[in-house]
């Protein structure tokens, strides 16, 4: 249990220890050289060894040491949550490590960016041209401008893997009740009454976590087009929570309730519930990222299941991967952009595309599982149209918990769509407002 | 001051370095972000008093002080009142009719809950209180059909406080015996020839002979219910749409979740400030009560 007076030292803790460190760095510019001559990469990621990602930079890491004789990868695997708190603190430090995977958004890799605790890739970007192989909108998470704010500015970071949301279906269970793929918002609905009237609930699941929100986000985006998606991510004109798309969105998502395409019970399930009744066979279908998609492959044995994109939409939630980061303070910076370099070739990008990944350039003729095919050519076909749309949480920092509330609320009916709305505004404006005005 | 008396300060040092080194440099600290903007990186922006007006008008803030209260009474007051009944029921009665070892597996039974860390706890209730949890089998089974206990704001509150009443109980019935341990056993036989009955020598006997111990349980039931913070993060999140959300809770989402350390530090300051006059009362009540 988290006493307050913990939290209070923890508190401090960070004071005394960010002040300490600061004082440490003050005066250190020069080490943070670009030599290159350490004879260590001191490199952190967070991806699962048996992961997509995991795989693929394993072995970036062999061909990293090949090209770099004399060169010691020092690598240390961290967990997510470990790097999401403890970043600032380890980047103003000089143990940060020379090259990092972090989280993309404004209130992570934008915060920091902002702070002076990254290098600035630009130069880097432009001469090794890793800005060719990124999409506009895969390159909107890598670029922050003074004040954090993603979409344009300089490099901070480097991505070379994407995401993205879809259905995963049941094809055994659509074969049982005569329900075809459905190409359109009108085709889904049908497909789900066919489920509702044999009295199986059409649509897993989770509102205490993360896929409310994203169904919510996936509808409203059915009814926008980019300049929404700029608004409402990057701030670049006004967003009327009480006017479509967004209203589409909320009164939709109610109306699914209502109809049975969305579980009553299911306000404080979580996305791992969600996940474990697909595998079980329980969920004709879920609208979720790709990121469940090697686990579906490892898990899923007794019944064959596909995906296809969210009908109709041309616009999609998703975005980058996570990024490469240089710390300021790193050592070796040329090393780090070296690593970089082989994580963005071919063959490492073609390790990660068989393994379940969505690298951001594939050789489909390399890929054999006709599953990661299908992923990975989805995923060429969104961001060939510029169809990332980002994630509904992303705009503020701390906007993920009132989407749960409101996804809770639209799923147990506590609210209406109305109330829903007005409380995701209230947060979004305010929060905007504290963005803008520092 | 008397030259001995003086000589003796030299054995507090250490005890004074490490409280102010681990409770009043952090303290000091926190107060001070608390008067600061800060998103826990580059320098704190002095803001004054705004973070505590801004805590004032926060809806939030209230409910969960409100919550607080609820959890004041799923882990003090109902445990308290069922730890006394259990004890003197299990020390008078079951200790004495089946032996002190049926006594003693009742009591470990009582206190296996404690012993369970509370966010494993909290995840075992969330399993029962599932949509598709055993509670809501049991429900279906016998006709009462079924309900979403921890999705529903209505439910979501009381369900977390019958779980921390579930892993509060076994703590006083510990204490309590324990403290029934010390009590002159002719006591009891005295009033039993004098015709009292169970609840009369409960009333006459053990409520005053182990008031100290019920202090001691109710302050620090108190001090735990305040600052709850496992159960509900394993459970709800605070959830749904703030049912549940207790100070603690809040003042983790502003640190960590929106980034708003001095804001975090405001609530975590009021917070302890609360604790504090709490605690201070407590003493002053046992104090006139022990005079």
């Amino acid at each position: 249990m988290r006493s307050p007076r913990t939290m209070i030292s923890m508190g401090a803790a960070m004071v005394s220890l960010a002040l300490v460190l600061a004082g440490c760095s003050g005066g250190d510019d020069g080490a943070a050289g670009d030599g290159g001559q350490g004879g260590t990469l001191k490199l952190w990621h967070y991806e699962s060894a048996n992961g997509a990602m995991g795989k693929a930079w394993d072995r970036a890491i062999e061909v990293f040491e090949s090209e770099h004789p004399g060169v010691t990868v020092q690598f240390e695997r961290k967990a997510f949550e470990q790097i999401q708190q403890n970043a600032s603190m380890i980047l103003a430090s000089d143990q940060a490590p020379d090259l990092m995977e972090y989280n993309k958004g404004n209130a992570t890799a934008g915060l920091l960016s902002s702070k002076g605790l990254l290098t600035d890739l630009s130069d880097e970007v432009a001469s090794r041209g890793w800005d060719k192989a990124l999409s506009p909108s895969l390159q909107t998470t890598a670029r922050y401008d003074e004040k954090g704010v993603m979409g344009s500015g300089n490099w901070f970071g480097v991505p070379n893997y994407g995401e993205y949301v879809m259905v995963y279906y049941n094809k055994a269970l659509f074969q049982q009740y005569g329900v075809a793929v459905p190409k359109t918002l009108d085709e889904l609905t049908a497909a789900m009454d066919t489920f509702v009237a044999k009295k199986v609930t059409p649509l897993g699941m989770a509102g205490a976590e993360y896929p409310a929100g994203q169904l919510y986000y996936q509808l409203a985006l059915s009814k926008a087009d980019r300049s929404f998606v700029d608004n409402y991510q990057l701030y670049k004109g006004s967003v009327d929570f009480q006017a479509d798309p967004l209203r589409y969105g909320a009164e939709t998502f109610r109306q699914w309730v209502g109809k049975g395409y969305v579980s009553k019970q299911s306000a404080s399930l979580k996305a791992e519930d969600m996940g474990t009744a697909f595998i079980a066979g329980r969920t004709p279908m879920i609208v979720s990222g790709s990121w469940w998609h090697g686990r579906f492959a490892s898990e899923i044995k007794k019944f064959e299941w596909g995906t296809f994109l969210f009908p109709g939409n041309k616009l999609n939630a998703g975005s980058s991967g996570n990024l490469w980061v240089v710390p300021e303070q790193s050592k070796n910076k040329k090393l780090a952009y070296d690593f970089i370099d082989i994580t963005m070739r071919p063959e490492i990008q073609t390790i990660m595309a068989n393994n379940g990944g969505v690298p951001v350039k594939a050789d489909l003729s390399q890929v054999t599982d006709p599953r990661n095919k299908e992923l990975i050519a989805n995923f060429a076909a969104i961001t060939k149209d510029d169809g990332l749309a980002f994630y509904p949480d992303w705009p503020v920092p701390g906007y993920y918990d009132v989407l749960v509330a409101g996804g809770q609320s639209l799923i147990n009916g506590s609210k209406n769509p109305d109330q829903v709305l007005v409380d995701l505004g209230k947060a979004y404006h305010r929060g905007v407002e504290e963005i803008k005005n520092g | 001051m008397t030259r001995g008396k003086a000589g003796y300060w030299w054995y507090l040092l250490p005890g004074a370095v490490a409280f102010t080194a681990v409770v009043a440099v952090p303290f000091g600290a926190n107060l001070y972000l608390s008067l600061t903007k800060w998103s826990g990186i580059g320098d704190p922006r002095w803001i004054g008093l705004d973070n505590y007006s801004r805590l004032l008008r926060d809806e939030v803030f209230w409910t969960s002080f409100r919550n607080t209260a609820a959890m004041v009474i799923a882990m003090v007051v109902v445990p308290t009142l069922i730890g006394l009944l259990l004890s003197a029921a299990l020390f008078d009665v079951i200790g004495r009719r089946f032996g002190p070892r049926t006594a003693s597996f009742l009591r470990a039974t009582f206190y296996l809950p404690q012993v369970l860390p509370v966010v494993v706890a909290g995840i075992l209730w969330g399993w029962l209180l599932r949509p598709d949890g055993a509670v809501n089998a049991v429900g279906r089974a016998i006709g009462l059909g079924e309900h979403d206990w921890l999705g529903d704001p209505k439910t979501a509150l009381p369900m977390v406080m019958l779980v921390m009443i579930w892993v509060q109980i076994g703590y006083p019935v510990v204490i309590f015996l324990a403290a029934l341990q010390r009590v002159d056993p002719d006591l009891y036989e005295a009033a039993e020839i004098d015709g009292a009955g169970w609840f009369a020598r409960f009333r006459a006997i053990t409520l005053p002979q182990i008031r100290p111990e019920t202090f001691v349980v109710t302050l620090t039931c108190t001090i735990a219910a305040l600052k709850v913070f496992g159960p509900i993060w394993a459970l709800t999140r605070g959830g749904p749409d703030n049912a549940t959300t207790v100070p603690s809770y809040f003042a983790y989402n502003a640190f960590f979740n929106k980034l708003q350390v001095g804001y975090g530090a405001a609530v975590a300051t009021a917070l302890t400030l609360v604790i504090v006059a709490v605690s201070i009362g407590f003493l002053k009540v046992q104090r006139r009560a022990e005079e």
